[in-house]
């Protein structure tokens, strides 16, 4: 998302474009458009699911989300280009990738919960002003530690560091023959891990008390407390698994080439996950789960009208993803699923 | 030694002084009615009593512990279950997970979900049904069952029967009866008819502090001690 081209806007004559394929192309078309719409949306989900957890229960709007997500691609990028080598087969490099992501996310649940026991729960009581300048400083410190030690290393912060994508195995590269549709291979595996993230947090929720905790405190934190719950341990473990998910999404970004590790990408995170999480309701999973669909397909039919020259302008994706976001807050400000008031302790 | 104890007890919201100086005990076994008009301290004196909304002054004492100050969950987890005004069930949690989030602490919660069920059947064929579906008079039954399934030894209930039909009240004042048997219970109720009915003992609040207190027995609205303070 970083490093967009200039703008220029107009309307191309479709009727070439609509003409030379017929009716089975234009299916054709609109089912791999659909794929890669899926394929974003499981990078949207990713990276917004950590937010909308945290602020469900915890009423924080959590800045430093997006810096997580960066310091995610770049630890994710450091293992795998530490341990994968030329010989490295494709199924190894693959079970590496799993390995990068538990280590990332495992390092990223302590360092979140370390974060919210020492900075944010000693500004709790006061108001939620506080919490957001003290994640904005957050974040920018973790930019600028990043950015040092990138400069110390000789390593590019900006636009990319590409090193990362040396690793990503052939059978990851080119596109792949799925019902007589070439579809993008990297798209496919985005929508697996997605999967992968959806499933392990629904599990998490439906099947765990702490889940069990989340889904309550997400309503009415004070009755939580008054059966007997130490709100504000729950507050740590989620705010731990929160930060945990962003850098898993940082992880998943780290071989997307319109993503990939960059200092950049700490605020282009920061500003989709949030259109994910007001659309479908801030602090509700479900709500996260639908708007990453919308937004990603959204996404992919946008991108898919430009690059065919049906519309000529390079912004469309960008501006329509963010009408949408206007459009939801001026219809439905409390997006999708989202209740009118949420969180709080 | 009483099992609850608000001795001098002065709360506040922000600078409203909401309690001033209220004084109670509530001893084991029996039901015990704060009656008084609106906005008088009633709810802030259960709030209180739970730690939801700590005193400034005063003391609080459950099971003769010095709890003032302590927090809502532990001293929830300490006995005290509490039956807010508007129910405030989980509304996207079944029936099922609203009672396993109070029985959290028991080491087999399947038994104590069973337990509620023997005591209010109609929940057990909701079980699986999200609480917000759910009647008021349901969901008061399960606010009830909620509050008792933590073991609890007081039952801190805040007006039972508020917007609920008479034929659904009787009902609840039936469910809160058959509680009764297994817990103590300090009710806050506007309905005067019924929360005599149902008490053993009763606080009259005005003003943050208990101006009148006894009995139940024999006790009604037109009683000039009491009258004075329920009309306007």
């Amino acid at each position: 998302m970083t490093g967009a081209t200039s703008v220029a806007i107009g309307v191309a004559d479709p009727a070439p474009l609509l003409a030379t394929g017929g009716a089975l192309d234009g299916a054709r078309t609109a089912v791999r458009v659909l794929v890669e719409g899926l394929g974003k949306a499981a990078v949207y989900f990713t990276i917004a699911v950590g937010l909308t957890l945290v602020f469900g229960l915890m009423g924080v709007l959590n800045f430093a989300h997006g810096a997580v997500t960066m310091v995610g691609a770049y630890l994710g990028g450091l293992v795998l280009v530490l341990v994968v080598g030329s010989g490295t087969g494709t199924l190894a490099t693959i079970g590496l990738f799993f390995v990068a992501m538990a280590i990332v996310f495992a390092v990223a649940t302590a360092a979140g919960s370390a974060i919210e026991l020492k900075l944010i729960r000693p500004i709790y009581d006061r108001t939620p002003t506080y919490q957001i300048l003290l994640t904005f400083g957050v974040s920018l410190i973790i930019e600028e530690v990043v950015r040092i030690v990138l400069t110390l290393r000789g390593i590019q912060p900006d636009p990319q560091w590409q090193a990362p994508m040396g690793t990503i195995p052939d059978v990851l590269l080119g596109r792949t023959d799925l019902f007589g549709i070439a579809v993008r291979r990297l798209y496919l595996f985005e929508v697996l891990i997605g999967g992968i993230v959806l499933v392990a947090v629904w599990l998490f929720l439906t099947r765990t008390l702490y889940g069990l905790y989340i889904r309550a405190g997400s309503e009415d934190t004070e009755m939580v407390q008054a059966l007997g719950i130490d709100v504000r341990r729950a507050f740590t473990v989620v705010f731990g698994v929160g930060t945990g998910l962003a850098a898993v999404g940082g992880v998943l970004l780290m071989w997307d080439p319109i993503w990939g590790p960059s200092v950049l990408l700490s605020i282009d995170v920061l500003l989709y996950a949030f259109v994910v999480v007001i659309i479908g309701g801030l602090g509700s999973f479900r709500g996260t789960v639908v708007a990453a669909g919308i937004v990603g397909i959204a996404d992919s039919v946008t991108t898919w009208l430009f690059t065919t020259g049906i519309v000529t302008f390079s912004g469309l994706s960008e501006v329509t993803i963010f009408l949408l976001l206007v459009g939801m807050l001026v219809v439905r400000p409390q997006g999708l699923y989202g209740v009118e008031e949420v969180g709080g302790h | 030694m009483s099992l609850l104890e608000l001795d001098d007890v002065h709360t506040y919201y922000g600078e409203s002084h909401i309690l001033q100086g209220l004084d109670l005990s509530v001893e084991d076994g029996e039901i015990v009615a704060l009656v008084g008009r609106n906005g008088v301290g009633k709810t802030t004196t259960l709030r209180t009593a739970l730690g939801l909304t700590p005193p400034r002054r005063g003391t609080v004492r459950f099971k003769g512990e010095d709890v003032t100050g302590t927090e809502p969950h532990t001293i929830a987890d300490s006995g005290m279950g509490w039956v807010p005004e508007d129910r405030r069930v989980f509304a996207h949690l079944t029936v099922a997970e609203n009672l396993r989030v109070a029985a959290h602490a028991a080491v087999d919660p399947d038994a104590r979900l069973d337990e509620a069920y023997d005591l209010f059947p109609a929940l057990e064929r909701f079980a699986d049904k999200e609480a917000g579906d759910l009647s008021g008079g349901q969901q008061q039954m399960l606010a009830i069952a909620r509050g008792m399934l933590g073991d609890n030894d007081l039952l801190l209930v805040d007006e039972p029967s508020e917007g609920l039909a008479p034929q659904i009240v009787s009902d609840v004042v039936e469910a809160l009866r058959a509680a009764s048997a297994d817990t103590t219970m300090v009710l806050v109720e506007q309905n005067f008819r019924l929360a005599m009915d149902l008490a053993d003992r009763f606080y009259l609040v005005d003003h943050g502090v208990v101006v009148e207190e006894g009995d139940t027995a024999g006790v009604t609205s037109d009683d000039e001690r009491i009258r004075r303070y329920l009309t306007a």
